[in-house]
């Protein structure tokens, strides 16, 4: 299969790939290995003295195809910065569009976000002391 | 751009040089362009006499005599040939055929077409070895079986079916007449028709340093096999495969088959020492697979599956540095676990994370030693990135 050059540069580096642990940092995953997708997001979330939540460190870590690779790569590189909400940064479609992701296998993109969301859901369900 | 170390010969091999240069002279050559099939002139005496040459080679290779040779453009059409052949010359005499579950899917596409028009097809299924039990032909043989047919070397695993206990079986059953897809053995193991008691026999060129587009049905005619065409106009090739013959190409797959018979001994020593290095190289990564026994397959194939990583993935991160498939590049397009693997008791997750590595004439220590370095650090990257 041919790859964009934007999938095959986050496949090829996967620089965000990994975990985090500490105070401050949630997860969320989703899919299977067995069933041939599974991606899960660590997310490290800061308070200001204000109050306000953003994201100030992300990592995954996935068993899929290059594509599935790509985009958690591309989500943990964006997030530095962004507040938690329940949505992806940009939508799917948007996501399938810049990585060059054929539509047969839009559902791996699902599966990311869905691994995405259940971070972000933990993160709003975050209490910070 | 450096080209990646050529590992899927399986696949296909690269034409011998000394094939190239033969088939260039003829190609351009002042009276070797002419029809076989024409008798009134020179050039067709020599186009004749290139033919006959390239028949001879042919059926030396393969231990048959020179008028068993049915030509063709390739195993695919070879198959075609001798599946809808044979059961459409001996279809009063019964409906049934048996099979394997890994064979190539240019016996199992014509099985199928012919389960729809009515036959009867049992499928075997291999041990975990990849083999098929000659007991296991024995038992599917029904009163009504008129074809039997396995191939000899497996193209995903190379795994070697015992050909010779398997026509035994035929020739005691009286009515089943057996058919070997031969396209991975010429150049790989020593091959007799002849001898093993075959019906009929598929060849590939370029599966062995020939050109594509050419191969041949070899149908020993002492044996008194009897063949429906499958192609009119012109009554060539005993009138089984109509058509003027492609001199060159057939030139082509004699020389190549030539080299084969004559270099096997010196290649599958040298090749074998290269796939256990191989096999010893990408095994220290832990948590693989080794598919298809060692100790029934020919030396130049590897197949292996890795725990823990996604096929796709394991793919794009070696393809950049090596050719190679995830099986069958027949198959490759359908982007499916490989039916092969599958038959032998492996998981879609881990049939679907294997490598096939097609070691030939031309593989270098260095290449091999490139595949281990670019497959571990590929499986080791991956591992981590799932979180193992």
């Amino acid at each position: 299969m041919n790859y964009s050059p934007a999938t095959r540069a986050h496949f090829d580096a996967a620089a965000g790939a990994g975990r985090l642990d500490g105070p401050g940092v949630v997860r969320g995953a989703a899919g299977s290995a067995a069933a041939g997708t599974w991606v899960q997001f660590d997310l490290r979330i800061r308070q200001d003295a204000a109050g306000a939540r953003t994201v100030s460190e992300a990592r995954f870590l996935a068993f899929g195809c290059p594509h599935t690779i790509a985009a958690a790569d591309w989500l943990v590189g964006v997030a530095t910065g962004i507040a938690p909400a329940a949505t992806l940064p940009e939508p799917v479609h948007a996501l399938q569009q810049r990585l060059g992701v054929p539509v047969e296998k839009l559902g791996r993109l699902l599966t990311v976000e869905d691994a995405w969301l259940s971070a972000m859901r933990a993160a709003l369900a975050l209490t910070v002391v | 751009m450096s080209l990646a170390a050529y590992l899927d010969c399986a696949a296909t091999t690269p034409l011998d040089p000394a094939v190239a240069a033969l088939m260039s002279r003829l190609l351009t050559g002042a009276d070797s362009f002419g029809n076989p099939s024409s008798a009134t002139h020179h050039y067709g005496d020599r186009a004749r006499e290139i033919v006959a040459t390239a028949r001879a080679q042919v059926a030396a290779a393969v231990g048959a005599a020179d008028a068993d040779i049915v030509w063709t453009s390739g195993a695919t059409e070879a198959n075609n040939l001798a599946l809808f052949g044979i059961t459409g010359y001996y279809a009063n005499q019964g409906r049934h055929i048996v099979t394997s579950r890994t064979e190539h899917r240019a016996v199992l596409d014509p099985c199928r077409e012919l389960g729809r028009r009515g036959w009867r097809v049992t499928y075997l299924t291999p041990g975990e070895d990849g083999g098929i039990d000659p007991a296991q032909v024995e038992a599917a043989l029904q009163p009504d079986t008129v074809l039997v047919s396995i191939m000899h070397v497996n193209n995903e695993i190379g795994v070697i079916q015992d050909i010779g206990a398997i026509a035994a079986l035929c020739a005691r059953h009286g009515g089943a007449r057996l058919h070997v897809d031969a396209a991975q053995s010429v150049g790989k193991i020593a091959l007799d028709c002849t001898a093993l008691g075959v019906d009929a026999l598929s060849l590939s060129a370029h599966k062995a340093y020939g050109p594509k587009g050419v191969g041949a049905l070899v149908v020993p005619r002492a044996r008194g096999l009897q063949l429906e065409a499958r192609q009119f106009g012109g009554g060539q090739e005993r009138g089984l495969r109509a058509g003027t013959l492609a001199t060159h190409q057939l030139a082509g797959m004699g020389a190549a088959f030539g080299i084969a018979a004559r270099d096997l001994p010196a290649d599958a020593a040298r090749i074998a020492g290269l796939r256990e290095l191989l096999w010893a190289g990408v095994a220290a990564v832990g948590g693989v697979t080794r598919n298809g026994a060692a100790g029934r397959s020919v030396p130049q194939l590897l197949n292996v599956s890795f725990d823990g990583v996604e096929g796709e993935s394991l793919m794009a991160a070696v393809a950049p540095r090596l050719a190679l498939s995830s099986g069958s590049a027949c198959a490759s397009a359908s982007a499916e676990p490989s039916y092969v693997l599958r038959a032998l008791g492996r998981s879609d997750r881990l049939a679907e994370a294997s490598l096939r590595f097609g070691l030939g004439r031309f593989t270098t220590a260095a290449d091999i030693e490139t595949a281990i370095e670019v497959v571990t650090a590929a499986v080791r990257r991956l591992r981590r990135i799932g979180g193992q």
